[in-house]
C-alpha cells in the first residue's frame, strides 16, 4: 500500500540533502568571502585615516609625494580621496604613492589624504619573500664594534621566538644592561631606538627596515607616525614592536610606508610635516557585504537581496521568516495534531505579535476577540444573511481597534494601541467562526479552538520574534530551499500524529 | 516526570494493532484511490440522491431544493402537504446545519425536541444554508428539503432522539468496517462521537454490535436511555452492505463512507456518501482499519459485482 509513497519519498529525500549541500556551500562561501556572521549584531570597524600633509612653498614648482597603505591585502578600502585644492593628482598603485603636483604657490599649503579602511589584517610573518641584498654596516671604530658583539652576546641567553625579538626584549630591559646602556644614546626617541635596532639586525646579518604607519584607536588626532620594525628570518619579513620586542602587527596598526622610500618627499616646500588622525565608526557586517564582495570579485552579488535598497530588504527580510512558520505550522498540524482555526491563522496572529509586542498583543487580541464575540451574539439576533453579517463583524472589528488605539492614546496605556496592527478580515473570520462553533458544538470547543490556535500562534511566535532567527533567514536565505524540501516531505509522512496516540489509545491492545 | 504523556501509546504498539492515522489516510488511502475530479458528486446531496435513484438505490424522497434567496418565501408552498420533513445544506458535512421538522402544521414548525419555529425562524435557517454558512469553504449553497425517515423501531430505545445511521467503510467496493452512532442528550441529538454521541462498532458480517464507545471509553448501557447496547442488532444487513458496495460504482471512490438509515417501510436507505470519511470507527469497533484495508488490498477477488463482493464479505 505504502510503495508508491516510498520511492516519492526517495526522491525527495535526495532533494532535501541536495539542498542542505547546495545552503552549505553558500553559506560557507557568504561567511568567507562577503563577511556575512550568524550573529545580527556583529559590526565591522571602519577606520578613517586623516594624513595631513603641510609645507611652506619656497616659490619653485611644488610636488609632494606621500606613501600610501598597501590596499587589498593588508586592508580593504571603503574610499580614498585626496584634498589638494588645484593639484594636479596621480596615484601611484605600483609604488604605493599619491603624488601632487602644483605650479609654484605662495602661502603655507595644507592638503589631505584621507582613507577609509576595513578589515585590516597582519598579513606580516605570512607570506614568504625574496631575500633582500646584504646589507653591510660600517662602524665607527673598533670599540663600536666590540659593543655590538657585546650585545649579541647578550641576547644569545634569552628567550624569545627570533634573534630579533630577543634582541628588542633586551634593549627595552629595566635596568639597562650597561653593554646596552654605552650603547643608545642618553636621548631615545622612537625615531632613534628603531634606527638602532635596524643596525643591530644587520650587524647580525638579519635585513631590517622601518615601518611607519598609524596605529590605530579611537579618536587619535594630529600624531606623527608611528614606527616599528621589520626584520627578515626564516624567508619571511616579520613585524616587530620596537618597544615590547612583540612580533606581529597590531590589530590597528596601518602601515603607510616601508624600508628607505620615506614617507613623505615635497620638492618645492620646506617645512614639510605629515601628522595623521583616526577616528573610528562602526559598520554592520551585513553592510559590509557588499564592499566585501566587490573585492572578491563576485559580480553575482548585484543579483542577490542584500544588493537592493534598504526598504525593499526589510520588505524581504520580513518575508524571509514565512517560510520558517510555515514549517512550524506543518509540524504542529500534521505531526502534533493540533486542530486551529484555518490553517495559517496562527502565523498571522504570530506575526502581528511581532509587531505589538507579546503581552500587549495579547491583551489585545484578547479584547477584539472578546468584544467582537459579544457584538456577533447581538448580531444573531438580527438574522442577517451570511455575507452582510460578516462585513458587519469585519467593520465592527475595525471600530474596535479605533476606539481601543484612542482610549490607549489617551490613558497612556501602550497595550490598547497595538490594536491596529492585527490582520482585520482574519480577526473578523476568528470571531466568525469561534462564533458558530459555540452556537453548535458548545463554547468548551469554541475557546479550545481558539486556545489551540493562540498556542501555535505563540509557539511561531517564539521564533520568529527572535532576531537572531530573522537574520540568519535573511543571511543565509538558501536554507529556504531546505525547507521547503522538509516541508514537502512532511507531505509524504504517514506516520501517526502525536494527538492520535492518544485519541487511538484505546485500540492499543496487547503488549 | 514523563506524566503528560499519560493516556498515550507508543506508535509501534497503534501499528502492530493496524491503527489507520490521518496522515496514512490522507496520503495512503484519499490521494491513492479517491479522484480530486469526483468529491463534486459526494458533496453534493442534491447529486449524490439522484444518481442514487439511477440505479435504484433507496434514499429519502426529494420534496425540493432551493437554490436561490428569492425562492426561500416560496418555502410554505413548497413544503405543503407535507407534515414532516428535513432542511439540509447540499454540501454539509457533518449534520450541519440539518434542520428536522418532526411537526409542521399553519406555519408553525416543531422540531423532534419539541420546539416550535416560526416562518421567520426557518425562513432565516434556510437563507442561512444558502449563503454558505455549513458548506465546505463557505461557498454558496442549495438547501435541500426531503422526506423524514421513520426510523425502524429496532433502533427505538438505542438513541436519545435523532436518526441513528449505520456508517459503513467501503474499500475498493467491499464493506469494510461499519458502525452506528446514536445520539445523546449531552451530543444534543447529534451524531459526533466528539460531542458525546455513543459510538456502536458492528460486525461486519452480521451487522450485530461489537462493542460501544462513549468518549473513547468502551460502555455497556446508552447513558441517557438505559438501552443495553450489546443487543442491537441491525435488520437487513446484507440490504446495507449492498447499498455501501454499490456506492462504489455510482461514485468511482475507493474509499468512501456511506451513511445509511433505515426507514420503517422503505427498508435502508442511502443518506449521504463521504469522500474522507473519519477514523472514530475504529474506535467504536476496536479494530483499526489499516489491517482491514490492507486484507483487502492483497487477498480479495477483483472485478466482482456489487453483490458478489457483498457475497464476499459475508462468507470471508
Amino acid at each position: 500500500m505504502l510503495k508508491k509513497i516510498l520511492s516519492v519519498r526517495g526522491i525527495l529525500t535526495v532533494l532535501l540533502l541536495l539542498s542542505v549541500v547546495v545552503a552549505s556551500i553558500a553559506t560557507y562561501y557568504k561567511i568567507v568571502y562577503w563577511g556575512f556572521s550568524f550573529s545580527p549584531q556583529e559590526r565591522t570597524d571602519v577606520w578613517t585615516v586623516d594624513a595631513h600633509v603641510s609645507f611652506k612653498p619656497t616659490g619653485d614648482p611644488i610636488e609632494v609625494s606621500l606613501s600610501t597603505p598597501r590596499i587589498g591585502k593588508e586592508y580593504k578600502i571603503l574610499s580614498a580621496d585626496v584634498v589638494a585644492p588645484g593639484y594636479e593628482v596621480v596615484e601611484d598603485g605600483k609604488n604605493h604613492r599619491v603624488v601632487m603636483k602644483s605650479a609654484a604657490r605662495a602661502v603655507k599649503q595644507d592638503l589631505y589624504y584621507r582613507i577609509m579602511i576595513y578589515d585590516n589584517k597582519d598579513t606580516s610573518g605570512k607570506e614568504i619573500s625574496d631575500r633582500p641584498a646584504q646589507v653591510n654596516v660600517r662602524y665607527d671604530d673598533e670599540q663600536h664594534e666590540e659593543m655590538v658583539k657585546a650585545i649579541w652576546r647578550l641576547v644569545e641567553g634569552r628567550e624569545g621566538e627570533t634573534k630579533a625579538q630577543r634582541l628588542i626584549s633586551l634593549l627595552n630591559e629595566q635596568p639597562l644592561a650597561p653593554e646596552v646602556d654605552s650603547f643608545l644614546p642618553v636621548q631615545k626617541s622612537p625615531q632613534i631606538m628603531a634606527e638602532d635596532i635596524i643596525f643591530l639586525l644587520n650587524a647580525k646579518g638579519i635585513p631590517a627596515r622601518i615601518v611607519r604607519g598609524v596605529q590605530l584607536s579611537e579618536k587619535r588626532k594630529a600624531t606623527v607616525a608611528d614606527l616599528m620594525v621589520e626584520a627578515y628570518e626564516g624567508s619571511k619579513w616579520k613585524i616587530y614592536d620596537i618597544n615590547t620586542g612583540k612580533s606581529g602587527l597590531p590589530k590597528s596598526f596601518v602601515v603607510f610606508q616601508r624600508g628607505g622610500n620615506s614617507l613623505l618627499d615635497v620638492a618645492g616646500g620646506e617645512d614639510s610635516k605629515v601628522k595623521f588622525s583616526v577616528i573610528k565608526s562602526v559598520v554592520s557586517s551585513f553592510k559590509m557585504a557588499g564592499r566585501r564582495a566587490k573585492y572578491e570579485n563576485s559580480s553575482w552579488f548585484d543579483f542577490t537581496i542584500y544588493n537592493l535598497p534598504s526598504l525593499e530588504q526589510n520588505t524581504l527580510k520580513w518575508l524571509m521568516i514565512f517560510p520558517l512558520g510555515i514549517l512550524l505550522i506543518v509540524l504542529m498540524r500534521n505531526v502534533i495534531g493540533i486542530q486551529t482555526m484555518g490553517t495559517f491563522t496562527p502565523m498571522l496572529i504570530s506575526m502581528s505579535l511581532v509587531k505589538t509586542g507579546f503581552v500587549p498583543g495579547l491583551v489585545c487580541f484578547g479584547l477584539i476577540i472578546g468584544i467582537g464575540l459579544l457584538i456577533r451574539t447581538m448580531l444573531t439576533r438580527l438574522n442577517l444573511l451570511l455575507v452582510p453579517r460578516i462585513s458587519s463583524v469585519v467593520i465592527c472589528v475595525i471600530l474596535i481597534m479605533q476606539m481601543l488605539t484612542i482610549l490607549g492614546y489617551h490613558y497612556n496605556f501602550s497595550i490598547a494601541s497595538s490594536a491596529v496592527f492585527f490582520p482585520i478580515i482574519i480577526t473578523a473570520w476568528i470571531i466568525e467562526r469561534a462564533s458558530i462553533t459555540w452556537e453548535e458544538e458548545g463554547a468548551r470547543n469554541a475557546v479550545q479552538q481558539i486556545v489551540n490556535s493562540l498556542f501555535v500562534a505563540i509557539v511561531t511566535y517564539g521564533v520568529i520574534s527572535s532576531e537572531y532567527i530573522r537574520h540568519i533567514m535573511f543571511a543565509f536565505n538558501e536554507w529556504n530551499l531546505v525547507i521547503l524540501f522538509v516541508v514537502m516531505l512532511l507531505g509524504t509522512y504517514t506516520g501517526y500524529r502525536l494527538t492520535e496516540l492518544k485519541r487511538f489509545a484505546p485500540l492499543a491492545r496487547g503488549k | 516526570m514523563f506524566d503528560f504523556l499519560k493516556g498515550y501509546v507508543s506508535p509501534r504498539r497503534l501499528r502492530e494493532n493496524g491503527v489507520l492515522g490521518m496522515n496514512a489516510r490522507n496520503y495512503g488511502v484519499i490521494s491513492r484511490f479517491n479522484k480530486r475530479s469526483l468529491y463534486p458528486l459526494v458533496d453534493d446531496k442534491v447529486q449524490t440522491k439522484k444518481l442514487a435513484n439511477s440505479i435504484d438505490i433507496n434514499t429519502p424522497r426529494m420534496i425540493g431544493v432551493i437554490e436561490h434567496q428569492y425562492e426561500v418565501k416560496d418555502l410554505l408552498q413548497r413544503v405543503a402537504g407535507h407534515s414532516e420533513f428535513v432542511i439540509k445544506p447540499a454540501h454539509g458535512s457533518g449534520g450541519k446545519g440539518v434542520l428536522v421538522i418532526a411537526h409542521y402544521e399553519n406555519e408553525n414548525f416543531t422540531t423532534p425536541s419539541g420546539r416550535v419555529l416560526s416562518f421567520k425562524e426557518v425562513y432565516q435557517h434556510v437563507s442561512n444554508i444558502l449563503s454558505g454558512l455549513y458548506s465546505l469553504g463557505g461557498q454558496y449553497d442549495v438547501a435541500l428539503i426531503e422526506e423524514l425517515v421513520h426510523f425502524s423501531d429496532v433502533f427505538k430505545n438505542f438513541s436519545y432522539q435523532g436518526i441513528p445511521d449505520v456508517r459503513l467503510i467501503v474499500y475498493k467496493g467491499f464493506p469494510a468496517l461499519a458502525m452506528t452512532r446514536l445520539a445523546t442528550k449531552e451530543s444534543s441529538g447529534r451524531a459526533n462521537l466528539h460531542q458525546g454521541a455513543v459510538g456502536v462498532g458492528l460486525d461486519i458480517k452480521t451487522g450485530k454490535a461489537v462493542q460501544a464507545v462513549s468518549h473513547n471509553v468502551p460502555i455497556e448501557i446508552h447513558p441517557d436511555t438505559g438501552a443495553d447496547l450489546s443487543r442491537l442488532q441491525v435488520p437487513l444487513w446484507r440490504e446495507h452492505l449492498l447499498i455501501g458496495a454499490q456506492a462504489y460504482e455510482l461514485t468511482g471512490l475507493g474509499y468512501l463512507g456511506a451513511d445509511i438509515v433505515l426507514d420503517r417501510e422503505r427498508g435502508p436507505m442511502m443518506l449521504e456518501l463521504n469522500a474522507r470519511p473519519g477514523l472514530a470507527i475504529q474506535i467504536a469497533n476496536g479494530k483499526g482499519l489499516r489491517q482491514v484495508l490492507e486484507k483487502i488490498e492483497n487477498t480479495y477477488p477483483e472485478n466482482l459485482t456489487p453483490s458478489e463482493r457483498v457475497d464476499f464479505v459475508l462468507n470471508n
